[in-house]
């Protein structure tokens, strides 16, 4: 009897587990089509950008790969900032990132929860090295600059 | 993008096509290779999923040939219910000995079950188990695999069997309409039921009970292949027909003789008084390549779809020289053929030139009594054109109204036939192919009495004739 | 993850379900829930769980390959639980130690920064293996390629395939230091020689395959190239007439059925399972995979596709697809040379072994014994290939190269 009721269950459970393996396979290959489009995005970004190293989908907002940085660009929660990110965590204008003779600085907005440069807060401004982790909210950039 | 970057994607260019003929073969092999690994006598699995009961076997009519019970220790037992009588259609199912005819070819559907039989059954289970089904309504117990109808029909069968009794051969009887065998029986033959107590005998037995001989077997073919020089003599432009036939005649260093002298013959009288020595001057004027293509018209050396196995008939594929080639248009030779093709050769002409394909199974139904699949009259090969087959008809009415086929002469129907006696190292096999009635063929019919010894026209066309009025009675019915 | 909304977009979620579904019917079908069950099912669990979730924080790096490999090991040890509860115990322990194995492959890989410069090292400690292995080696299943200490055995050659990519990646490195294309093949030719001698065809002919395709892309010499080629194929006609055992594996692929019950056994066995499998399978419970020989270890696909079905079997093949791809994609991405190398060879590495084996278990390609990575059962291919993981997620990283290690040392260790 028990087998019986073991074998019909577990021919219908078949289809359950193959179904489960599908999808995740397809929410990886969903992800890592996510990623390419980030790729797309690095040729028009140019040498100098910012580089997202938290995982995209353990987001719960919407954020890019890349920020690719040819001028000045504000970072905030509110719609006139250059990079828009509605982390909860971000002020609505929280810090900038201005170039000036070849040197690329940040500087924080008197942000509530403050701005982090490998991991040490910022006070006023601070000289962004190639290879440097930003910390903005709950989200870390690392700072490209290819010359 | 530099150098080393491309190459880089070839290199996983590589690797995916590597991958990717990885999931092709895989689907390949499911699709086309599964079914005979799993079936190989090797396959130490039991034959199927013990929970899903096999499925039955009926006749055209819903006569039901073959079915599963389970014993007390739940344990499935197949049963044959008319033991011998379709030993070779249905073949066996065991669990020690594997699978043979159908049961082998449509195992998967025997024991397949749908998804929703599935889910019934557990649900139905855990009621009962936990007796909630209190007002105890009788749940089928278990799935149940898919059934199958087959084309045959059983009193024609039993009557086939009746015909045939313990002479050794096979007789296919078959619709050449449509290409539904109706009746297909072979001697010496087994009884499913029974096999664990005599398998030692069966399959040590030198007669070969276990071979189908209408699908497996292969004879010398004898005066019946005269059909098919015919055909490719009334194809062929320019063939000299006429001759002046002295009893025998010198083709090649070998002498091809006759019963007697039939003087002065046509093409005609000469397929009716079977005459050697014309059709081995016929053959001659054709050529090997001229008979090669009409004969490979007609599925030699060809694999012809059946649902059982079946065995090519051979048309030698060695440069013959002219007395060969004589003696292969009047069917010796190493020509070898199976009665289930003699069968088909015939349903050709009857058909106007069209050869049907032939079928077993009707339909596969499932446990509610859908159908699931049904097959279609598809046509297997044109072998020549409608007027040349009604020609041939013609010429094949005579041989029995007046040639060496009269012993199947029948009242008030019009039969076309051509006997058949082909020597070999035995006894001589004795043929007899027909169809009827000629105007409008319903039966097309190949009997083969194996080293019976006596003649085509005296020992097979009896037999022919008696199945021809029991089929056509049973249509009219 | 409890008290969190249950998120179907993310993969790991499907897995989670997957892993409880598929054990639970495991447990039922084996009739006992004991310590071992709760073993697995915890273990594997919380052991897929945390070491993503480790990952997250630590690496910057590809988050993909990690995941993919927890879905292998996952099919891998609900197979191997269902064949033999207590093997699929062990094998979640073997998990364990290989996840902690991917965490100090990659400390310890990221630390260190003078890898390139150790090519001498590298070849020395393979020769030395493959001598070890010669003089106190055991042959099982017809291999000499297995070294027993106190009843623990294992495979040198699993060390040896890391030491090969590190090498062939070195010697690239620094080929305006000492290039020499013909002490490079000659090396070569001895590693795959010794494989020979061992009769572990399977391995000779995945280094060779690696070897050749590094060789494909780095070589400058591309007439060199097709001399390698042409030598190799000779060798292997060479070698077929001249050694029985490449022979019988020959014949058991091209004719199983004809010495069924001898060398062409385990392969028809496999057959048998695939095609009983069909594309759903038996369900779990319902075959028969203990008929095959070596089932858990280089047989594993062939059982997954009996019970769990051919699609599940296209899935696994997907997978590991999806992990070369990944892999190439880190190569083609890394600004390091070295890593650059280090990471298409694994990469290579990984995909011909799981080519070898899935195309040997299917009668695609000769039969050779090796293992399916991170599925089979087995202790020191397993480490070994997460080791291989671990310098692989080094690789997703942003290394720096070699000019700016000069004046910018020690910033990135911070993180």
């Amino acid at each position: 009897m028990f087998d019986i009721i073991f074998s019909g269950l577990s021919s219908i459970f078949r289809y359950l587990f193959i179904l489960l393996i599908y999808l995740f396979m397809f929410g990886i290959i969903r992800l890592i089509y996510l990623d390419i489009k980030g790729i797309k995005n690095k040729e028009i970004r140019g040498n100098t950008y910012l580089k997202l190293i938290n995982r995209k989908d353990s987001l719960p907002f919407k954020v890019d790969e890349f920020y690719s940085l040819v001028s000045n660009v504000t970072i905030g929660r509110s719609k006139n900032n250059k990079i828009i990110i509605k982390d909860p965590y971000i002020s609505k204008k929280h810090a900038k990132i201005i170039k000036e003779r070849n040197q690329y600085f940040i500087e924080d907005l008197n942000s509530a929860n403050g701005t982090f440069l490998n991991s040490e807060e910022i006070m006023d401004a601070a000289i962004l090295k190639n290879g440097d982790i930003i910390t903005i909210g709950s989200i870390n950039f690392l700072f490209v600059t290819e010359q | 993008m530099n150098k080393e970057q491309k190459r880089i994607i070839k290199v996983l260019f590589l690797l995916s096509i590597l991958f990717i003929s990885l999931i092709v073969y895989l689907t390949y092999f499911e699709l086309f290779r599964a079914e005979e690994v799993k079936n190989s006598s090797y396959n130490k699995r039991p034959a199927n999923d013990e929970y899903v009961l096999r499925g039955s076997i009926y006749d055209r009519n819903k006569t039901l040939l073959a079915y599963s019970t389970k014993s007390n220790d739940d344990a499935q037992v197949r049963n044959y219910e008319y033991n011998n009588l379709y030993s070779h259609i249905i073949g066996y199912y065991d669990n020690i000995y594997g699978q043979s005819g159908l049961e082998k070819s449509y195992n998967s559907a025997l024991s397949d079950s749908n998804v929703i039989d599935d889910v019934k059954n557990v649900f139905f289970q855990v009621l009962d188990n936990f007796k909630i089904n209190e007002e105890n309504i009788p749940l089928i117990k278990e799935s149940q695999g898919h059934s199958l109808v087959l084309t045959i029909d059983h009193a024609l069968q039993q009557y086939t069997k009746e015909q045939l009794g313990n002479r050794k051969g096979s007789i296919v009887v078959m619709n050449p309409k449509n290409g539904d065998i109706l009746s297909m029986v072979n001697y010496p033959d087994f009884n499913p039921n029974d096999l664990s107590n005599n398998w030692e005998k069966i399959s040590s037995d030198e007669e070969n009970p276990l071979i189908n001989r209408a699908t497996e077997g292969l004879y010398t073919p004898g005066s019946i292949y005269k059909i098919i020089t015919t055909t490719a003599a009334l194809e062929t432009e320019g063939i000299d027909t006429q001759f002046n036939c002295e009893g025998e005649i010198n083709i090649g260093g070998f002498i091809l003789k006759d019963q007697s002298a039939h003087g002065n013959v046509n093409l005609s009288e000469a397929l009716i008084k079977s005459c050697n020595v014309s059709f081995g001057q016929i053959g001659v004027q054709l050529g090997q390549d001229n008979l090669n293509n009409i004969s490979e018209k007609f599925m030699f050396n060809k694999k012809i779809p059946f649902d059982i196995n079946t065995k090519k008939s051979i048309f030698p594929k060695n440069k013959m020289d002219k007395a060969e080639i004589g003696s292969t248009s009047i069917g010796q030779g190493k020509l070898e053929v199976t009665p289930l093709n003699m069968a088909l050769m015939t349903s050709a002409i009857a058909n106007n030139g069209e050869m049907m394909t032939p079928n077993l199974v009707k339909s596969v139904i499932n446990s509610n009594g859908t159908i699931i699949e049904e097959s279609e009259p598809k046509v297997l090969s044109t072998v020549t054109t409608s007027e040349i087959a009604n020609n041939i008809t013609e010429m094949m009415v005579d041989v029995v109204n007046q040639g060496t086929g009269t012993q199947a002469k029948i009242n008030g129907i019009n039969v076309a036939g051509k006997t058949g006696t082909a020597q070999n190292s035995g006894k001589d096999h004795v043929w007899f192919v027909a169809f009827a009635p000629a105007e409008n063929p319903q039966i097309a019919i190949s009997v083969l009495l194996e080293n019976n010894g006596g003649s085509g026209g005296a020992n097979a066309a009896p037999i022919a004739r008696n199945i021809i009025i029991k089929a056509l009675n049973n249509i009219q019915q | 993850m409890a008290t969190r909304k249950v998120n179907f977009k993310r993969p790991q979620n499907f897995l989670f379900f997957l892993n409880l579904l598929s054990l639970s019917l495991v447990i039922l079908y084996n009739k006992s829930f004991d310590r071992l069950s709760v073993g697995v099912v915890v273990g594997l669990t919380l052991t897929i769980y945390i070491s993503n979730l480790l990952l997250l924080k630590i690496s910057s790096g590809d988050h993909y390959l990690l995941q993919i490999v927890s879905m292998m090991m996952s099919l891998g040890i609900i197979m191997i639980y269902r064949i033999n509860p207590e093997l699929g115990f062990t094998q979640v322990i073997w998990y364990v130690i290989g996840i902690m194995t991917f965490y100090l492959t990659y400390f310890i890989i990221k630390k260190i920064t003078f890898w390139p410069k150790c090519m001498k090292l590298y070849i020395g400690a393979s020769f030395l293996l493959f001598l070890l292995t010669l003089i106190f080696g055991s042959t099982i299943k017809g291999a000499t390629n297995w070294i027993q200490i106190r009843g623990h055995t294992f495979q040198p050659v699993e060390v040896i395939k890391i030491l090969f990519v590190f090498f062939l990646a070195s010697y690239y490195v620094n080929r305006n230091k000492f290039e020499n294309k013909y002490i490079l093949s000659i090396i070569v030719y001895l590693h795959i020689g010794f494989l020979f001698i061992q009769k572990d065809l399977g391995s000779a002919m995945l280094f060779y395959m690696v070897f050749i395709v590094i060789f494909y892309v780095y070589e400058n010499d591309r007439k060199f190239i097709l001399i390698n080629i042409i030598a190799a194929i000779l060798m292997a006609i060479l070698g077929y007439f001249a050694f029985g055992h490449v022979q019988i594996r020959v014949e058991a692929w091209l004719n199983p059925w004809s010495d069924i019950s001898g060398n062409g056994y385990q392969i028809t066995q496999s057959l048998f399972a695939i095609a009983e499998g069909g594309f759903l399978g038996k369900g779990i419970g319902n075959g028969y995979p203990s008929f095959i020989p070596e089932v858990q270890t280089d047989f594993i696909f062939s059982a997954i596709c009996e019970e769990l079905g051919i699609l599940t079997g296209i899935a696994v093949i997907m997978l590991f697809l999806i992990l070369i791809y990944r892999g190439i994609k880190i190569s083609l991405e890394q600004k390091n040379q070295f890593y650059r190398i280090v990471a298409l060879g694994i990469t290579l590495t990984l995909g011909f072994q799981t080519f070898i084996i899935l195309g040997g278990v299917t009668k695609l390609i000769p039969l050779t014994g090796i293992t399916l990575p991170f599925l089979s059962y087995g202790g020191s291919s397993l480490v070994m290939s997460f080791a291989a993981l671990g310098i692989l997620q080094v690789a997703s990283e942003y290394i720096y190269s070699e000019q700016e290690e000069n004046y910018e040392q020690g910033t990135k260790e911070d993180n």
